[in-house]
């Protein structure tokens, strides 16, 4: 009789420790695929933007063709099609992404900056900071943003940068309340008091231990969620009209301009930027949802 | 106070309103205390009996209102002895009323931005804190050893931060952490309780303090564990020889590792001595509050003779409502009618019986 025997690979366990495991090993597929989803989304933002810049389209975006109207994807060498004017879809949209781009990195510096401090300051202060600084979120919170940006249009003159800051402005009081929370929560925590009792400085306890270490991972997502916010602001003005003008391409006022033509059974020329505007929301809301269970999720063990 | 002193508390009160009740709870009422250089000063009590509200007012870290109201601290510094508490009687006015206190008037902003001021260059650099639950005390996000640097960094000579590392490096291995290197990126999470308890002790002594305040440094560990603990500081007390104040209300703790001891209760010093008298059963003369502590320590012989353990009668001390004489009074069982008004009517002196032996009972009164 012969003995079977089964031997086992052997596992090496070569890090001992769960928290020197990388980040990524211990998230979740799902998470990672939104996320990398979303870095996609990012990244091609950011060329997009960058050859935007310099100059590099497949065609030139504002060159009229007017004997390709409303062309549909893959004609003549037009990957996305043409518009009403014949004018190059995919080109515009690359061209687009200059009118959302800064204003919206604008906006969420704005938010963050602003947030951040009145938070830091409301939650390790408290008493009457914390009172000034709710009076003025409650404030800033209880006007409509849309009349708000109406209203500053009318006073100035329709500049997306104005209209940016105060989306920025209009999104502090959510970062605001978001981090006091937080700092309300760590300042009970003992590792605070033991950092005090160590004699470090207060600015370090707050810029190092509240604000880098525990506040991280809530402002990256923060930033995703607030850009996502701010191109679907721009996009609906410029819809309305009351944003990026014409000639200069926007996704929202290319919506518009292809809207005209819609139902004449031109359907593709505002369907192309809607599709445009609904992906890139979509990887912006998803890079900060997957961020967010991924990174939140390291601080419980 | 000698030069050889490196804490010296007098008659220190803290307290504190509760709204609800409408009333002081006088966690610290009236302690006095003194640590020599090198030594080791253990201070045991049950629960609230405001040992942990001593140490937090030695550090200057008490959050509550009013906090400390009387009473003096002289610390020991490099450049000679300071009154901690210098000036407090500008900020505090109290209305007694034949010797009870009613009302307290403290001027927390002035009197915070004060004590603050003096304490910023002395915590860390010259007195530091071990915590009690060591995961909790420290952040959780950074690894252990960039904690330890930050706290070279902060409060030693060494600027580079190379060299800091280094220094952290050294300290973990000091503390018998095994593979420094490695532990060092490790964060709290990532390290067994006794480890962690390691990581924070370092994590004081990295300053090289002249004070250490070790508040229950063995709570929440397992037995074996705890011993180890104990076995590390006394390694640490004869290599290091910084002057420690232990706090615990582990009495086995205390006679391992202190030289001197106090007994405190309801918020008050009953008793001080050296600690292999104050705390070795049997050897009188001793507070009668030391003898019933001493004799509720688990003794495996005494329950199998009796079948339960030994307790003190009778619940710890209200300290919102403070009896007028002595506070040990109501549980005492050594009260016999000679002394009975005295107790019940006037607190007893801490006075001497024996060279550095200080009682505070009626019995031992001539």
């Amino acid at each position: 009789m012969s003995i079977k025997m089964k031997v086992f690979r052997q596992h090496t366990l070569r890090v001992s420790d769960y928290s020197q495991v990388p980040i990524w090993r211990k998230a979740h597929p799902v998470d990672l695929a939104c996320v990398c989803y979303g870095l996609a989304v990012v990244m091609m933002v950011i060329v997009s933007y960058a050859s935007g810049m310099n100059g590099w389209f497949p065609f030139d975006p504002q060159a009229i063709q007017m004997d390709l109207l409303n062309a549909l994807p893959n004609t003549e060498g037009h990957l996305l099609g043409t518009d009403f004017m014949g004018r190059d879809i995919f080109s515009r949209l690359i061209l687009g992404i200059q009118a959302y781009f800064l204003p919206g990195l604008l906006a969420v510096g704005i938010a963050l900056a602003l947030g951040s401090i009145c938070g830091l300051v409301s939650g390790y202060r408290g008493g009457r900071w914390d009172a000034a600084v709710t009076y003025a979120a409650n404030l800033v919170d209880s006007f409509p943003r849309l009349v708000l940006i109406l209203l500053m249009i009318a006073a100035f003159k329709p500049d997306i940068y104005i209209i940016m800051a105060v989306v920025g402005l209009t999104h502090a009081p959510t970062v605001t309340s978001m981090i006091k929370s937080k700092v309300i929560f760590l300042k009970q925590q003992n590792f605070i008091e033991a950092a005090v009792s160590l004699g470090l400085k207060n600015r370090i306890i707050i810029a190092k231990h509240i604000l880098w270490y525990n506040c991280r991972a809530l402002l990256i997502i923060q930033a995703t969620l607030g850009m996502a916010e701010a191109i679907l602001i721009e996009t609906s003005l410029s819809y309305l009209g009351f944003g990026v003008q014409e000639p200069m391409p926007s996704w929202g006022n290319m919506v518009q301009s292809g809207a005209n033509y819609f139902l004449q059974g031109h359907f593709w020329p505002s369907t192309a930027p809607a599709l445009a505007i609904l992906f890139t929301i979509l990887g912006f809301h998803l890079l900060g949802d997957g961020l967010n269970n991924i990174l939140e999720r390291k601080q419980g063990r | 106070m000698t030069d050889q002193t490196v804490l010296a508390i007098e008659d220190l009160h803290a307290y504190f309103y509760t709204r609800s009740k409408q009333a002081f709870i006088r966690s610290v009422d009236g302690v006095s205390l003194s640590i020599t250089k090198g030594c080791t000063l253990g201070v045991v009590g049950e629960s609230g009996s405001g040992k942990s509200v001593t140490a937090l007012s030695i550090m200057g870290l008490i959050q509550g209102m009013p906090g400390i109201i009387g009473g003096t601290m002289r610390f020991l510094t490099a450049n000679g002895p300071v009154n901690l508490l210098q000036g407090l009687d500008q900020h505090v006015k109290i209305k007694r009323d034949s010797g009870r206190i009613l009302t307290v008037a403290k001027d927390m902003t002035k009197w915070e931005k004060r004590i603050q001021g003096r304490m910023r260059g002395l915590r860390g650099s010259q007195m530091a804190m071990i915590f009690q639950d060591p995961r909790s005390a420290m952040n959780p996000f950074s690894s252990i050893g960039d904690q330890i640097r930050e706290t070279i960094l902060h409060n030693t000579a060494v600027r580079r931060r190379k060299q800091a590392r280094e220094k952290a490096m050294d300290w973990l291995a000091r503390v018998h952490i095994d593979a420094p290197r490695v532990r060092y990126h490790n964060n709290p999470h990532g390290l067994s309780g006794g480890m962690c308890q390691r990581a924070m002790i370092a994590m004081a002594l990295a300053a090289e303090p002249t004070l250490l305040i070790a508040d229950e440094p063995t709570t929440g560990l397992d037995a074996t564990i705890q011993s180890r603990i104990v076995d590390l500081m006394a390694e640490i007390k004869t290599e290091l020889g910084v002057t420690t104040l232990l706090i615990s209300h582990d009495i086995d703790v205390i006679r391992q590792l202190s030289d001197q001891v106090a007994v405190m209760y309801g918020g008050t010093v009953l008793e001080r001595g050296p600690a292999n008298t104050v705390l070795t059963p049997g050897i009188e003369p001793k507070h009668p509050y030391t003898a019933a502590l001493l004799s509720s320590i688990p003794d495996r012989r005494l329950i199998e003779k009796k079948g339960f353990l030994n307790a003190i009668e009778g619940d710890v001390l209200d300290t919102i409502n403070t009896p007028k004489g002595c506070r040990f009074y109501p549980r005492c069982g050594q009260v016999n009618e000679k002394i009975a008004t005295a107790c019940l009517n006037t607190e007893p002196p801490l006075s001497s019986i024996a060279p550095g032996h200080d009682v505070r009972c009626w019995l031992f009164e001539p």
